[in-house]
């Protein structure tokens, strides 16, 4: 099992926390209210909950791309006010829902300089990056296409390369890889494993089993506030939690139960192999 | 490649006239206008011709995208050219059919007109073939600040034209989408009578503009989350630099207009 929380030694402190947050586009109708939260540095966290529950936009508060109506948010120990939003969000990488929209730049190229250039760096330094996280995310060939010539999964690719090069202590990804295909999905949960190995904070907006899995923690967002925060495998042994958050649990955890079901007692698998392996013993018995 | 698609787009093909600071090349495309509109004879339109072509061909990039970026003028051109020869009585009458003559002088400004207007969009596309569109507006930027001591903010400026020419084509990209969706439900435009058109016209405008704010505010959104204020300090992946060969481009179109003034 892997460990559940990185033990760096600037592991509990916290980096994000949030006390009696709310938030409502029509202030009248809120629907998001006391949102109460901590996440310690170096924590992988899943945000999972059904569509338009909240999400998208329980991150934008974090970085004030919206303001909150009311509590407090306190990002590695700074408090969001007025003055601080510059340094906060120079902290926090933020990758959108929508590719689209989110392409700045005319080319590949320049989008990914965006936010290179803001922060001021040295030719040099913006040259390295480019090169690097162009590699990393498998678009080095683009660099100079247009946003219209991409597939989505291409612009995806492009904008979490943006966000990364800037490396920003926080990474938030909202729905970063629904476009992507599988293997390119398995090709992100080993940059984002390696990114927590650098002691990077991550939340991941998620609607896939695979990434919460590989998360350490899950928080649960349902009628404006937080359900549940709670370990992934219990969240994926929890059918009414799941059925609230419109979630499947992957394929070998449904098997499991199924199993169960039948009377043929499993231990709760973490993949397909160890599924198999626990199979495995039954096929001889016969 | 599609038509629309070559709007703003840059051609990567690394020839000279790619590597050439932007500056020089909007100088030089400035100074060919000027050409164009100062060639008043056969022989120098010959040379402009001789001149166009050549520079066109050291891009490396194909000649047909040039001339495929003066498709959509056709029939402006043609029209033009018409016009031209109905109108303009000049010079010796060539051929005579009942009422009407062909005049020398109507046949030679309606050639004029035509080749002014293909050299001056073929060659202008010239300039946004062999620049990205950040060097373009880098360029821009580098040309207009002068001005900033008049309180113009040409970063402004351009970041406005830059997020423009970023969004364009996505903006008819979706309205094609969006006509697509209309005409499927079974509403043809082109077979409705106008008052129809119209109010198809506007229901596709509606979804258009209220998609185009939504893009605005999601950009704003990304823009900011990366940082992004007005008027706050950057620094530039490419530099603007203008070597001797920028200095000879420049001098080759003032050539060319001395010699043309000339003919
Ligand atoms: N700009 C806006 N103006 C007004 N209401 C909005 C706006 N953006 C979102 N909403 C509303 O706020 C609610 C929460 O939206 P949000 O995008 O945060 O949901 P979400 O959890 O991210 O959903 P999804 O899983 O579909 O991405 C929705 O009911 C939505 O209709
Ligand atoms: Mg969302």
């Amino acid at each position: 099992m892997k460990e559940l929380y990185n033990t760096n030694e600037a592991a509990d402190e916290a980096v994000i926390s949030l006390e009696g947050v709310a938030f409502g586009y029509d202030p009248e109708h809120p629907i998001l209210h006391d949102i109460t939260l901590s996440v310690a540095r170096g924590q992988w966290v899943s945000i999972v909950g059904p569509n338009g529950c909240g999400k998208s936009t329980l991150v934008k508060l974090l970085n004030a791309l919206l303001p909150k109506s009311a509590g407090e948010i306190i990002i590695s120990g700074q408090r969001l006010e007025e003055d601080t939003i510059g340094s906060i969000r120079e902290g926090i990488g933020m990758v959108f829902q929508n590719p689209d929209n989110q392409f700045i730049g005319a080319t590949v190229e320049e989008d990914i300089l965006f936010g290179l250039e803001g922060q001021c760096l040295t030719y040099e330094e913006m040259d390295v990056r480019l090169k690097q996280y162009t590699e990393k995310l498998g678009i080095s060939g683009l660099l100079s296409k247009h946003p219209g010539e991409l597939s989505g999964g291409q612009k995806q690719r492009v904008a979490i390369a943006s966000i990364l090069a800037m490396k920003p202590g926080i990474v938030i990804f909202d729905e970063a890889s629904s476009m992507l295909d599988e293997g390119s999905r398995n090709e992100l949960l080993h940059i984002l494993q390696g990114l927590r190995n650098e002691g990077y904070t991550i939340l991941m907006i998620t609607h896939d089993a695979d990434e919460i899995l590989a998360s350490d923690r899950v928080l649960v967002l349902h009628g404006g506030s937080v359900a549940a925060d709670l370990k992934p495998e219990e969240l994926f042994l929890d059918q009414e939690l799941l059925a609230k958050c419109h979630l499947r649990e992957p394929y070998p955890w449904q098997l499991a139960r199924e199993l169960r079901r039948l009377g043929i007692e499993t231990d709760v698998p973490a993949s397909e192999k160890e599924l198999i392996e626990t199979l495995w013993p039954y096929n001889y018995s016969k | 490649m599609n038509e629309r698609l070559l709007l703003g787009r840059s051609i990567e093909t690394g020839s000279w006239v790619h590597k050439l600071d932007a500056r020089s090349k909007i100088t030089g495309m400035l100074l060919y206008l000027a050409i164009i509109l100062i060639s008043h004879s056969w022989a120098a339109m010959g040379l402009l011709a001789v001149f166009s072509v050549t520079v066109m061909l050291s891009t490396r990039i194909p000649l047909k995208y040039f001339i495929k970026s003066a498709k959509p003028l056709r029939f402006l051109m043609l029209f033009i050219f018409i016009v031209q020869i109905l109108s303009v009585k000049e010079g010796e009458a060539w051929l005579t059919f009942g009422s009407f003559s062909l005049y020398e002088g109507g046949l030679r400004l309606g050639a004029f007109s035509v080749i002014r207007m293909l050299f001056l969009v073929t060659f202008t596309s010239l300039l946004t073939f062999t620049t990205t569109p950040g060097k373009l507006n880098q360029g821009l930027e580098g040309m207009l600040s002068p001005f900033k001591r008049l309180g113009l903010k040409p970063d402004r400026l351009t970041m406005m034209i830059g997020l423009a020419l970023r969004f364009i084509p996505t903006i008819l990209d979706e309205s094609q989408i969006i006509l697509k969706a209309q005409a499927s439900r079974g509403a043809d435009l082109k077979e409705l009578p106008l008052k129809e058109k119209g109010r198809m016209l506007v229901s596709l405008l509606v979804p258009v503009i209220t998609s185009a704010f939504r893009r605005a505010q999601d950009l704003v959104y990304s823009m900011e989350a990366r940082g992004f204020r007005m008027d706050a300090p950057r620094t530039r992946y490419h530099r603007l630099r203008w070597g001797t060969a920028d200095t000879l481009f420049v001098i080759m179109f003032i050539i060319m207009g001395v010699a043309v003034a000339v003919l």
